[in-house]
């Protein structure tokens, strides 16, 4: 089914499902909440505003995702000139953690900034495709449609990623 | 031979197809050290997932954003009609100010060279002259000459006693008394 971008209807519905997909993607690129709502709703107003026409849904999602990527890798880079470090990108994001359950949420928190901390340590190559792997629900052939790459230069990435995060989690 | 660990990710994330799918399963059957393996990976995979956002985290956001655009960009009717009417409008507008500043003007001038009534136009233009019509102009050489019609009798006297006239005024049927 086509998707017209600025249709209100469509809009909704893609709003729907891929909202916590770029969500996902832009928090674990930037870690950084609030940081990944603000990419989420630029990438969705371009995509409004655009009034492009889609083929397919899926379509619509690989562009919102690879605009949201493309957002977020900015956004890295600009912070890592700004503040000339990239341990000030890494802060806890604990303003708004769920306290429903301290201890299970104190937990979380900590696993959360290990990993989170040890995706950041990746070359953006290889953090952009784990990221996409682990925390949307795509496949390697989505993967390399909306990176661009090949379906197995994918495969070598998430291969060589985890290899990577496998040292960085075990070494802490 | 053992299974490699790109194999055997492929195998974890489901993407290895047949017949290498099979294969790999018969080596794990058997090889523990391979199946350790896997479970190390799987073990990664699961602390990755672990940190990931869930749907509550998010839904705040996407609360958040959604609004933005309920007030910023959905307007309630269809949005293609909302871009035409944009777009209609950024034609119109300048042809309807000129349309307007038109009006004014001719509106206006109306008043000024039709009204009949100079305080109503003096009230609506202070400042502007009354228009030159068939009423406010008269050819000079039209003008009646003077006649004797055009002066008192007093005037007429003066001017005669100033010539060195003696007047002498009688009124008929009036005999003046002795």
């Amino acid at each position: 089914m086509e998707i017209q971008s600025n249709d209100e209807r469509a809009f909704r519905g893609v709003y729907e499902e891929v909202f916590p997909i770029i969500m996902r993607v832009a928090y674990h690129v930037t870690n950084n909440r609030d940081l990944a709502e603000e990419i989420c709703q630029e990438a969705f107003i371009r995509f409004f505003d655009k009034g492009m026409l889609f083929p397919s849904s899926d379509d619509a999602k690989y562009w919102l995702i690879r605009v949201t990527k493309n957002l977020a890798i900015n956004q890295v880079k600009r912070k890592v000139r700004e503040q000339g470090m990239v341990e000030k990108l890494k802060q806890m994001p604990t303003s708004r953690a769920n306290t429903t359950d301290g201890e299970h949420v104190l937990i979380r928190e900590e696993t959360r900034a290990e990993v989170q901390e040890a995706i950041s340590q990746l070359p953006e190559k290889f953090r952009l495709v784990i990221v996409m792997k682990e925390y949307t629900d795509m496949g390697y052939r989505e993967i390399a449609e909306v990176l661009r790459i090949s379906e197995s230069n994918v495969k070598v990435r998430v291969h060589r990623a985890r290899k990577m995060l496998e040292s960085i989690l075990n070494r802490e | 031979m053992c299974v490699d660990d790109q194999l055997l990710n492929t195998y974890l994330d489901q993407e290895l197809k047949e017949p290498w799918k099979t294969q790999v399963e018969e080596h794990l059957s058997y090889c523990n050290a391979c199946r350790l393996r896997l479970s190390a990976l799987q073990e990664i995979q699961n602390r990755l997932a672990s940190a990931t956002l869930n749907d509550d985290e998010i839904a705040p956001s996407k609360e958040r954003v959604l609004t933005y655009f309920e007030k910023n960009r959905f307007s309630g009717e269809s949005t293609k009609q909302l871009f035409w009417h944009k777009r209609v409008q950024v034609k119109l507008m300048p042809a309807i100010l000129t349309s307007a500043a038109a009006f004014v003007v001719v509106f206006i001038a109306s008043f000024v060279l039709f009204s009949s009534n100079p305080e109503q136009r003096q009230e609506i233009l202070p400042g502007v002259a009354d228009p030159i019509d068939s009423t406010h102009i008269r050819q000079v050489s039209d003008a009646p000459r003077p006649s004797l019609d055009s002066f008192s009798l007093e005037q007429i006297i003066n001017h005669l006693d100033k010539l060195g006239y003696a007047v002498k005024l009688e009124l008929k049927a009036i005999t003046p008394l002795e």
